[in-house]
């Protein structure tokens, strides 16, 4: 494939991965926000409310994944081990979380 | 915190519509000012305010990149290099604001918002740069054709210690103030490392997903992110700048622009004002 080819196919792929992510934390948040407000299922909002938070911050990992996925597919390795460094940093926020919350 | 009622949950979807509003219409984030309103006007802790801004920045950053995919405008190598700098920014910043006293989160933001009113009225005429088409992009530059010129933009990058070293702070400034910090990179990117106006901005809203996940992952792991508040906020925003876009491609924020770094200045000095009390 040319440059501009694989850049198309990139920009294609991440664009199904963030669209997906956003179409499922918006139904989500929204069906969890009205259910929070009716009598008695309180525990089903809180779950929904939590998956589309989880949703939401799962979708730009999930666009650095599969754009580190792609790049090793193209063998540019430069731009993997970029990627994989913001994977990294992104994991570190957790870790962070975690270590405040003195799990670890 | 207060008790959250539907009354509530109302008012955080209007603010984040309205924020949300603005923010598309300005070309900027809502962060600067939903962190205030929830800060000052509803009295949330600043962390509190912060990771629910955060959560909206996300979810903007993701939509708005989503519908952009496809016209070649968000420079994904460029945004993938500097994305190294915002994360690493992103997670100290969240790390950051976990150990400081909320009076200094304050008078940071203060001072953030006087410096983004005085880029937006320094940038009231700014139009996008366009440069020679023959020229080759390099491997980081990039090409797009842009529908009112009716021309392909190239265009190379230059200066990438700028660039990466504006996107640090940027990321830095982002989960410490909950706001997307777009409003430092995108001025940075176009003044002096050569992108124009709308890549810059295009790949600067793309990039701010990757850096605010960084730092608000840290405020849900610790519990400051309230997901009933959060949601409601995100909806609005969602709404607001769909709105704002829709308005957007009709008016001329020049006028806006002008009003807006008025508001800026006065939530700038009300930050501040109560960060020293």
């Amino acid at each position: 494939m040319t440059p501009p080819a694989r850049a198309a196919r990139l920009e294609r792929i991440v664009g199904v991965v963030l669209r997906l992510g956003v179409g499922a934390s918006t139904v989500c948040l929204g069906a969890g926000l009205t259910l929070s407000f009716v009598p008695g299922l309180s525990a089903q909002a809180a779950v929904l409310l939590h998956a589309g938070i989880v949703v939401l911050l799962v979708t730009p990992v999930a666009r650095v994944v599969v754009s580190a996925g792609e790049y090793a597919r193209q063998r540019d390795w430069l731009f993997v081990g970029l990627t994989l460094t913001v994977l990294l940093e992104l994991l570190g926020g957790a870790v962070a979380a975690l270590v405040f919350n003195r799990r670890l | 915190m207060p008790d959250v009622t539907p009354a509530l949950a109302l008012i955080i979807f209007g603010a984040g519509a309205v924020a949300g509003g603005l923010g598309a219409l300005l070309g900027i984030g809502g962060g600067v000012f939903l962190v205030p309103f929830l800060n000052l006007g509803l009295n949330f802790p600043f962390t509190v305010a912060a990771a629910i801004s955060l959560t909206t920045v996300i979810a903007t950053s993701s939509s708005v990149s989503a519908g952009r995919t496809g016209q070649q405008l968000i420079n994904m190598r460029l945004g993938m290099v500097l994305e190294v700098a915002t994360a690493g920014g992103s997670l100290l910043g969240g790390v950051t604001a976990q150990m400081v006293a909320q009076s200094i989160l304050q008078k940071l933001f203060g001072l953030v918002t006087a410096v983004v009113a005085l880029i937006m009225l320094s940038r009231l005429n700014r139009r996008n740069v366009i440069l020679d088409p023959s020229a080759q992009p390099g491997t980081l530059g990039g090409r797009y054709y842009e529908d009112e010129s009716g021309a392909t933009v190239t265009y190379r990058v230059k200066r990438m210690p700028i660039a990466l070293a504006a996107s640090f702070v940027a990321g830095n400034v982002s989960s410490l103030l909950g706001i997307g910090g777009g409003v430092i990179k995108v001025p940075v990117l176009n003044a002096w490392c050569g992108v124009p106006l709308r890549a810059a901005a295009a790949t600067s809203a793309f990039m701010i997903g990757v850096t605010a996940t960084a730092g608000a992952v840290i405020y849900y792991g610790r519990g400051q992110l309230v997901p009933l508040l959060a949601a409601a906020a995100v909806l609005g925003v969602q709404f607001g700048s769909w709105t704002g876009m829709h308005i957007g491609a009709r008016a001329s924020a020049r006028w806006l622009k002008l009003l807006m770094a008025i508001v800026l200045f006065i939530v700038s000095v009300l930050m501040f004002v109560r960060g020293v009390r």
